[in-house]
This record gives C-alpha cells, structure tokens and sequence, in this order.
C-alpha cells in the first residue's frame, strides 16, 4: 500500500526541484535581464523613437540619408574580411594537418596564435605604422627597389581595415578550424591518398567538408566580433567612408544624437542576425542530410 | 592504367619511425593473382608492412617492387594499389556513389563514366540501390562493402586489407572473408591482407606471411605453416601447439628417429642434429585412452576437462610435460583426475628446426 504515497510524492519532489532550480538560476536571470535584455530592448527600441518619444522611423531614413554609403562599405568591407579570413584560416589548418614538412608545421602551429593575444587597438596602431605612406611597408620595398617612392601610396583606407581585420581575426578562426581538423579521421585523408588525390584536393575535397560546420561558426563570431570593433576603422580610416561603428560614436559624441545611433545599432544587428539566421539554417539542413 | 594483377616484391626492406623499428629487412614475393596474408600478433609491423606497399610510408631502406617495376620512392598517388582501410575510412560527407566514385574522378574521369563504373562496382559487392545513402546510415557490414567497391573502381594491380573483418561480428566475419576470396579469384587479383587472426589466414590464403617483432618469422602456404612450422614462434602461433622438449637419437636421410616421454617417433629431419630437439605436437594429434593402447603410449593424469560440444579440452599432465589435447569425441569423456594413456600416432607432431 506504500506504493501509491511513493508515486506521488515522486512529482512534487521533482516540482519541488524545479522550484528550487529556477531560485538558484534567479539571480542569473535577473543580471542577464537588467544588465543585456534590458538595454538592448531600450535601445533597440530607442531606433524607432523621436527625440519626443513617440514612435517614428525618421531615425531610420535620416540614417540612410547620411550613412547609406557607409552602410554598403560596413558590409563590403567585413564580407571580404570574411572571405580571406576563411581562405587563409583554411590554409593554415591544412597546413598544419597536411604539411609534410614537420618543421615548418611546428614552427607555423607556435606562430599563427600570436594576432589573438593583441587588442584591437594595438592591432590598429601596427597596422597604421606598417601600412602608412612612409610606413614600414612601403619603406621596405623601397629599400629593396621595388616601389618608387614617388608612387608610395598609402594603404590606409579600407585596405588598411581589411588589413587588419584579417590579421587579428584569421588565428582566431584558424584555431577553431585546426582543431576540427585535428580531430578528423585521418584514414580519410590517407584513402583520398591511396585514390589518387592531391594534397590541395584533399584538402578542398576531403577536410573542409568534414569541418564545415566548426569553419561557419568560426566566420560567424568573426562576423559579430568584427560588426563591433570601433577602434580599427577609428585608428586606420575615419573619413568617408567608414565603417557605422564610427558613425555611432560620432552621432553621439558629436551631437548626442541617440536616436540615429540607435537605428545603426539596429541595423548592425539586423545584419549579424541575417548571417547567423543563415548559419542556422545551414546547421539544420546539414542535420537533416545525416 | 589495369595492367592485371601484378606482383609485389619486398628486397630487406626497413622502416624506422626514430628510435623505432617497425619492419626490419623483410624480403619476400607475392605472386600475381594470389592472396598472401600478413599475420602477426600486435605490434609486430603488418599495417607499417601494408603501408609500405601502398605508399603511404615511404621505406627507410632496402626496395619495393610492384609489378616487377622500382616503387621504393614513389608518391601513394603514383602507385596503382589501392586500399581497404580497418575503419573503412569512407568520406562520411558523400554519398555511397560519390564515393565509390571518387578514384576515378580523382583520375580526371568524366563524372557519368566515373558513377557509371562506380554502379558496376556497387553491383558487384551486391549493394545496388545504396547509391544515394550516406555512410552514416550503412551497416558495418555495408560500409566495409562501400570500401571495398571504392577501392576495386579503379581495378588497381593490388588490393590492401588491412584487417577488414575486424568491426563485424563473428558470423559475418566468415562470410565476408569468404566473399573476399570469392571476389579476389574471380577477378583474378592480387590481394594483401592483414590480420592477426589465425584462423581467418588459415582459411583464406595461398600463403600467409607470418611477422614477429618486425620481422618475417615464416612464409608458406597454410599447410606448410600448420604441419611443418619453423620456429617455436609459429608453432604456437599458428593453431595452438604443445612445444615439448625430445631427443633425437637417429638420422637417416631426411628422417629423424625421435623420443619423447618414451614413445619413439619417424618424424621429418629438418635440419636437426641427434641429440636434444624440440618438437611441435598439435592438440588433436595427441590420443587418450583410458586403456594402455597396443602402440606405444605414455601415462598421464586429466587435469582439467572442458565440454565444448563438438569437442572435449583437456589439459593433461604426463612424462612429456603438461599437454592441452582435443579430443573430438565429447561423447566419450574423461573427468578432471583420471588416468589415461597418451599416444601418438605420427600425424601433426614436427621437429622444430629453431
Ligand atoms: N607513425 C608511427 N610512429 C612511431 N611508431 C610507429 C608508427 N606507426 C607504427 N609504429 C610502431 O611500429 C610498430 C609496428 O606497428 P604496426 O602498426 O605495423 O603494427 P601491427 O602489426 O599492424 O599491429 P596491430 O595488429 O596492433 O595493428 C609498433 O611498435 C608501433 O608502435
Ligand atoms: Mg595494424
């Protein structure tokens, strides 16, 4: 007869459990709340409010109206970031998975972390001193006779940016990649071998399909990380065009202009929304094939 | 690039990973068009052996011969060999077809030739109707049928196993390595095959090749290694086998007169000098019998008795040391304690020249 008193109990202590789960999480909750959801919502709401407080999408056209070209250069600019930090964190983790060469695979796995233990601001400072007219670059080659000095431009525009996105944001994608690839079956690589394959085929063919997913989310991070970085465009390039970062500081700075700030803002996440929506359906497709 | 099945040619080769050697000066043949088989406990070198012919480790000395033509120092790619690998290895991100077809794609074949040929391989190892399957959803079974359709696309002059039965399960490890020998001469190819099994090499090769500590400790054909093994190695290795200490008091010609425990023997020579030998005695050539038999026979006691339905194990303690016997007449067993004499009628007992 115990049996029944048992069964029951068995819920409320598991209810009770909850409770006491959802208590020890409270405080967490409460400082994701106070100190992410709320200013976010405020803010992002802030995008579609007037200097009066009532609803508007005034923000949003004068942000169009000042900053499209900006815009365009904010999207182009981390899209070809992006690109090239996937095409060399891609070469480096096949080198280091591949490379015949231990040395030099050695050599290249102490080297390539090194970007990661550098602020941005740092990166944005080196990349001014290497890249500028009179820069270490260009004195370089002209040292060596290759470049005129007459003709020595200045790197320091969106290249410059590019620059330096790449630089500081490669090892951290290659990191993630070159773990993947570690991890991978390597009698798969020696089949694609034993059937013919080239290095640079296996590596296209055989190794990167297989780290898709970790190489997607490395670019993502790298996508959201790069969206928020102010001091590289601050330090490289501040005039037009620039990237909206900049124009958010200044819109502040300059004229306490919350409202456009916040249609920016706005924007910028929209566009880091819109790539990790893709990466998420990418996931659920990739999920769906197994 | 199918030039028929060829022959492989090992001259002393050696592989030294640092201070470690994985084969040391190993030199043998592998006709065209047969199985050999490279059989070893672990560590011994077989997948190092394998890889060697495949390419996929290049030798620190000696030569490599595939077709009668100098391979030593090429590239895997360069090599027409291709490999069954001991997880299958298959490419988890394509199809069955995609890749069973990737050898010749890999090739420069056009993409319909190569599916083309890559159905008629997937046919052949019985897995029509597959194709569009990912690896994942295959059976171990099927999976290593996948490696091997992807490995014989491109009808290399040799096929590597290297364990291919190991992930299956005990009925289907018979099966398929009875299809594997059905294929290898229907096809006519040269085929290499690793295990440490005995049994499996037993029942599957013209000829094994038997490796211990990275070198070859025997090489013949499955009879030659059972009735007459060359070394204490592979007498135990090869089926189970008493090695029991004799003495050799008589040589004419190639035979040997040998006693052990007191029964006296005509046994091959081999080699052997009069005076103390030892001899390889297989566990069914030893007779028990409750009563002293008409031929000379020696006393023992029943150790321990276990019933394995189609036969009996005992372990049985005599003047010849401490002997396991299989006695294949369960009905007619002995109990753990029980006197019995011990003969030897002739078959299944070798002088072991080392
Ligand atoms: N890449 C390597 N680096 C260093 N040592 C190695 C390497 N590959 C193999 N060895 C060593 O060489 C020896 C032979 O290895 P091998 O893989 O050929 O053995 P095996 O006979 O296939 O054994 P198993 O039956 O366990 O697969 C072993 O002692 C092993 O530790
Ligand atoms: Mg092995």
């Amino acid at each position: 007869m115990s049996e029944p008193a048992a069964a029951s109990r068995a819920p409320a202590r598991d209810a009770g459990g909850a409770g006491t789960g959802l208590l020890l999480l409270a405080p967490a909750l409460l400082m994701v709340t106070a100190l992410f959801l709320y200013p976010l919502g405020y803010s992002l709401t802030g995008a579609f409010r007037g200097v009066d407080g009532a609803w508007t999408l005034a923000n949003f056209t004068k942000s169009f109206e000042l900053y499209s070209r900006d815009i365009g250069f904010t999207v182009a600019i981390i899209g070809l970031s992006t690109l090239l930090i996937a095409f060399f964190s891609i070469a480096i983790g096949g080198y280091l998975t591949l490379g015949e060469n231990r040395t030099a695979v050695v050599i290249l796995r102490w080297l390539y972390r090194w970007p990661l233990f550098i602020p941005f601001i740092v990166a944005g400072q080196l990349m001014r001193a290497f890249l500028a007219r009179n820069g270490m670059l260009n004195n370089t080659l002209m040292a060596m006779g290759v470049l005129d000095p007459a003709d020595a431009p200045s790197l320091l525009d969106w290249r410059g940016i590019v620059i330096a996105f790449v630089w500081k944001q490669t090892p951290f994608v290659a990191l993630l990649v070159a773990g993947a690839m570690a991890t991978l079956d390597r009698s798969t690589i020696e089949a694609a071998r034993n059937l013919g394959a080239g290095r640079l085929r296996i590596l296209i063919e055989i190794v990167v399909p297989q780290v898709r997913q970790t190489l997607v989310v490395g670019l993502v991070l790298s996508f959201v990380t790069m969206m928020s970085v102010l001091s590289v465009p601050l330090m490289i390039n501040a005039q037009s065009p620039t990237m909206i970062t900049v124009d958010m500081a200044f819109r502040i700075n300059a004229y306490g202009d919350y409202g456009v700030a916040n249609a920016l803002g706005f924007l910028s996440c929209a566009l880091t929304g819109a790539v990790a929506w893709i990466y998420l359906r990418h996931g659920i497709r990739e999920r769906g094939r197994q | 690039m199918a030039g028929g099945p060829a022959s492989v040619e090992f001259r002393a080769v050696v592989k030294r990973y640092g201070a470690v050697t994985a084969v040391d000066g190993v030199s043998f043949t592998i006709e065209p068009g047969t199985l050999a088989t490279l059989l070893g406990p672990s560590g011994c070198g077989k997948t190092t052996t394998l890889r060697l012919i495949a390419g996929l480790e290049l030798a620190t000395e000696g030569q490599i011969l595939i077709g009668g033509r100098d391979v030593t120092r090429r590239a895997a790619a360069e090599r027409d060999v291709s490999m069954v690998f001991q997880s299958y290895a298959l490419f988890p991100h394509m199809t069955v077809l995609e890749n069973a077809a990737y050898g010749p794609i890999v090739d420069g074949t056009p993409r319909k030739e190569a599916h083309a040929m890559a159905r008629a391989k997937l046919e052949l190892v019985g897995l029509s109707g597959f194709e569009a399957r990912m690896p994942s959803e295959l059976s171990g079974g099927q999976q290593q049928r996948v490696a091997v359709a992807r490995a014989l696309v491109l009808e290399p002059q040799v096929l590597l196993f290297d364990e291919p039965l190991s992930n299956l399960d005990a009925k289907l490890r018979r099966r398929v390595r009875e299809d594997i020998r059905e294929l290898q001469r229907r096809l006519n190819l040269t085929v290499v095959y690793v295990t440490h099994d005995q049994q499996e090499a037993l029942a599957v090769s013209d000829r094994v090749i038997v490796m211990s500590n990275a070198r070859i400790a025997q090489a013949g054909s499955p009879r030659d290694l059972y009735e007459r093994p060359a070394n204490r190695f592979v007498a135990d290795f090869i089926g189970d086998a008493n090695v029991v200490a004799a003495e050799l008091i008589e040589v004419s010609g190639d035979r040997a007169k040998v006693v052990l425990g007191g029964i006296a023997l005509e046994l091959e020579r081999r080699g052997a000098r009069p005076g103390p030998v030892t001899v390889a005695i297989r566990p069914e050539a030893l007779l028990l019998s409750a009563d002293r038999p008409a031929a000379p026979a020696a006393p023992g006691r029943i150790g321990k008795a276990a019933y394995l339905g189609t036969h009996m194990e005992y372990t049985v303690t005599s003047a010849l040391g401490e002997l396991f016997v299989i006695d294949r007449m369960p009905s007619r067993a002995f109990a753990a304690g029980a006197e019995v004499w011990i003969s030897l009628p002739g078959t299944g007992v070798a002088i072991v020249p080392e």
